[in-house]
């Protein structure tokens, strides 16, 4: 328990105050967003020390620190009263170069890492004005005030300056003014705004490393994370349907604005997503808004009656006690090519093995599953668990990552070793069973999304394949691959969107111009080759060509 | 001298093109990137609904062919058009100017291997429509051995938007059923399947064909896709498919498995209708500038089309319409000086 707490505290610093998230993304980016969060938090901080040193009959007013210097005459000429003035001015350059960074990106949004931005709505832009007009008019009037009531480099410069030309100190009061309305003006369109996410993602934290998960795609847990969005826009970038300017407005960050306003339009937006979760990896604030999209096509999901009760009269007469238990799928059942060269390299390590759905697969689910299907993907899961347990197998070995990450998360097969082929066969290599020639060729290798992002699995394969050649980069690798768009996520894409997904995907792999893109996943392998202009071939199938 | 026509591609179209165009007075050439006259027709034994021998039909495309100038292992390389002439560089260095072109460029076969759920070159029993034909012309073929039981597979490539084909290919449809009565004839005992998704049996005699199929040589049509083909232990096909007349699923392991691949475009296409200054449809076939009353002109005076080069054709539709092509020719270039 302490230990959540502490990581609780630590995580608030470092994402709502510090920003480390989009410092990683882009250094100029994080910097915009740490000095006016981390100034900000200083103002307050240090205007409320000071009201408690000061004034400390005034302790508690929420509006006295706020506009101390209008109210409180100090002096800097001692010692302490020096320090907390050049710590306010100090704070205060902090958040005002932060909003100039800010302005500047709204125009010239690529120099801060951002191709696109979201579009704003009218409450957005209330609080955007407002919150670009508050530091600078809290300058003025500070700098009005400075020579009676005290400032520092900042302040005091430019109160010289200033009584250069204004001399009547009746003008400072329309200043105050203005810094108080642009501040009432951004807390009162705050909660109608993006910028909603300043508080709740402080809550987001906390429900989050309490272990809570969101049930329903609206309320509890996902309300926080709904109103954490700050809809910054870093998803639309990452989100692979909207290469060549496509389908925008189907990215997560408009998909959880339709939630927040309860749009019914956002059932379409759920159906279209490919699932890729790319854009949950690149999410500053860990928004899992895939999740909230399966929740969505859950909740609006007809019940099907389709009928499950020929699965019953399906015997359980298959026995892997001595052996270890392969499962095809569906999607390697149409892509022979990748088990018969994973037989071929289980029979060079001598290892005995039994081929579960050789008869043909019952499905393991995920497709119904990610439609919105429940209740009809538990029927397969109960078939497929009951199979599996009663072969009495301690292995069981997957070719198909979509099915990989099914079997671990939603099988609860406890006992039972799942492994995805790429990783039994680099276990092979290591371990000496399969010995493997060393050629000239290069591969680039595509990370499927469920393998990759989905399961955490990168460095497998690429060991594997860097046995056999050279293993070249992708411009957009590992967690930032790109989907092949055959993706069973998606309910709705049609197919010309999905070419120009494919495509896109197939520019960032050849960019180092390999011999072969090697996959790992039978949809990536039917996808690619369809377009690629260079073999493409399955992990097992390029291992099963180079054993010795 | 005689106005000079390029006749772009040497297989049944470009053949009957340059001979009418020979017989109306034009000097034609022939340009063909393969090694021999006759595209694909080379490649068939007998031709459908009549089982004609493909050999001899080729033979007689030929005939008017042997005093035209024809350049093998040749492709177009550049081509300018300076008023009504074109200037045309071929591979081969030599230039020709000539006052028309036609692009007879036909087809490619789809590359089954690319749907790699029938497992084409994955079994060792599962071939081609053109394979097949191929075993008939030279009778041999390690893959067939006697077989007990065989399947044909129609729209293997075609009308599949998966497969990047949405067109019909025309000709598989009949094909197969040729092809089912011929191997029924060479294996009597065998069991012969035909899977389809809807036979178009639309020319003279094709329907009279596909009923002897039926009633003479016992041929089973299936109307349902095959979704996936497996190998069991003896090296037979597990071949699964649905039956959507009588809704259900169905196994069956087969000796042999053929599959009927489709037409479609030409890889170098692309290529050539930029060379030629001249569009292709979605399907990456040539575009004529109008497909019901010039069905055989480009857009661009001067670019005639014969054959399959503007879509999926059967072999007597191109012969004609390389007559036709011939003929706009001979209208186009009468009108000039």
């Amino acid at each position: 328990m302490p230990a959540t707490l502490f990581k609780t505290f630590k995580d608030i610093i470092a994402d709502c105050l510090i920003h480390v998230q989009i410092f990683k993304k882009n250094i100029l980016l994080g910097y915009m967003h740490f000095s006016i969060a981390f100034g900000w938090f200083m103002l307050i901080l240090v205007g409320h020390i000071e009201v408690m040193i000061y004034t400390p009959q005034r302790n508690g007013v929420l509006y006295y620190p706020v506009f101390f210097r209008y109210f409180v005459m100090e002096t800097h000429e001692t010692l302490r009263g020096s320090f907390f003035f050049f710590l306010m001015d100090l704070s205060l350059l902090l958040v005002l170069t932060g909003i100039g960074l800010a302005i500047y990106k709204r125009f010239h949004s690529r120099i801060l890492g951002m191709r696109r931005t979201t579009k704003l709505r009218l409450g957005d832009k209330i609080a955007l004005y407002s919150l670009w007009a508050i530091f600078p008019l809290r300058l003025l009037a500070e700098s009005f005030t400075a020579n009676i009531s005290g400032g520092s480099f900042l302040t005091i410069s430019i109160n010289h300056l200033l009584n250069a030309f204004v001399t009547n100190p009746d003008h400072i009061l329309p200043v105050w003014w203005g810094y108080s309305w642009a501040l009432g003006l951004f807390l009162f369109a705050l909660p109608f705004s993006r910028y909603m996410h300043i508080p709740t993602e402080i809550l987001l934290i906390v429900l989050r490393n309490a272990g809570i998960k969101s049930s329903v795609s609206r309320d509890g847990y996902a309300e926080s994370e709904i109103y954490s969005c700050s809809r910054c826009g870093i998803c639309i970038d990452a989100c692979p349907m909207t290469s060549k300017k496509r389908n925008i407005k189907f990215s997560s960050v408009y998909f959880i604005r339709l939630l927040r306003r309860r749009s019914t339009e956002s059932l379409a937006t759920a159906d279209k997503c490919l699932m890729c979760n790319k854009c949950v990896d690149a999410c500053p604030v860990g928004i899992d808004s895939t999740r909230l999209k399966l929740l969505k096509r859950q909740e609006m999901h007809v019940r099907s009656r389709t009928d499950y009760e020929y699965l019953q009269s399906i015997e359980n007469k298959i026995d892997a006690t001595d052996s270890v238990l392969y499962y095809a799928g569906c999607m390697t059942h149409l892509t022979p090519a990748i088990y018969k060269s994973l037989f071929k390299i289980l029979k060079s390590a001598n290892i005995k093995y039994t081929f579960l759905d050789i008869d043909g697969s019952i499905c393991c689910g995920r497709p119904l599953f990610m439609s919105g299907d429940k209740e009809s993907a538990k029927e397969l899961i109960n078939k497929n668990r009951e199979l599996i347990r009663s072969s009495g197998c301690k292995t069981l070995i997957l070719s198909c990552p979509i099915c990989y990450k099914f079997f671990k998360e939603e099988y609860k097969l406890d006992g039972i070793d799942i492994v995805h082929h790429s990783v039994y066969i680099n276990n092979l290599l290591t371990s000496g069973n399969i010995k493997l020639h060393k050629g000239i060729g290069s591969f680039v290798f595509h990370d499927p999304c469920e393998l990759g992002r989905g399961s955490g699995i990168y460095n497998e394969p690429r060991e594997l394949l860097s046995a056999i050649g050279i293993v070249k980069e992708a411009s957009q690798e590992k967690n930032l691959s790109i989907c092949c768009g055959g993706s069973l996520g998606s309910l709705t894409l049609s197919f010309s969107e999905r070419e120009q997904i494919a495509k896109s995907s197939l520019n960032s792999l050849l960019t180092n111009n390999p011999d072969k893109l090697i996959t790992a996943c039978p949809l990536c392998l039917k996808s690619f080759s369809t377009y690629n202009t260079i073999p493409t071939r399955d992990i097992a199938q390029i291992v099963s060509e180079n054993l010795i | 001298m005689n106005k000079q026509v390029l006749v772009i591609g040497g297989g049944p179209a470009g053949l009957e093109a340059a001979g009418q165009l020979e017989n109306l007075g034009y000097k034609a050439y022939i340009v063909e990137k393969s090694d021999k006259l006759g595209g694909h027709l080379l490649k068939w034994d007998r031709l459908f609904p009549e089982s004609i021998s493909a050999a001899e039909t080729l033979q007689k495309l030929l005939e008017p062919v042997g005093h035209i100038t024809t350049f093998l292992d040749c492709t177009v390389v550049s081509v300018s058009k300076t008023g009504e002439h074109f200037s045309v560089q071929l591979s081969n260095d030599a230039t020709l100017n000539v006052s028309a072109i036609i692009v007879s460029a036909g087809f490619s076969l789809f590359p089954a291997e690319k749907k790699e759920e029938y497992g084409y070159n994955i079994y060792n029993r599962v071939i081609t429509s053109a394979d097949l034909e191929d075993f008939f012309k030279t009778g041999s073929d390690s893959r067939i051995q006697n077989p007990k039981s065989v399947g044909f597979v129609h729209c293997v490539g075609s009308r599949d938007e998966k497969a990047c084909n949405r067109q019909c290919s025309k000709v598989c449809c009949i094909t197969a059923v040729k092809q089912a009565c011929e191997i029924k004839e060479q294996y009597p005992d065998a069991d012969i399947y035909c899977f389809y998704m809807d036979l178009r049996m639309y020319g003279r005699g094709y329907e009279d064909l596909y009923l002897e199929a039926q009633s003479k040589y016992g041929i089973r049509f299936i109307r349902g896709r095959v979704s996936e083909v497996a190998e069991d232990e003896t090296g037979k096909l597990v071949i699964k498919a649905e039956d959507t007349l009588s809704s259900k699923p169905l196994k069956i392991t087969l000796d042999l498995l053929v599959l009927m691949v489709g037409m479609i475009k030409n890889a170098d296409n692309e290529n050539l209708s930029s060379l030629l200054n001249t569009r292709l449809g979605d399907d990456g076939f040539f575009q004529s500038a109008s497909p019901i009353l010039r069905s055989t002109e480009g857009e661009i005076a001067g670019i005639f089309f014969a054959g399959a080069s503007t879509g999926p054709k059967t072999l007597p539709e191109s012969i004609n319409e390389a007559k036709a092509s011939a003929l706009a020719i001979h209208g186009y270039l009468s009108k000039q000086k």
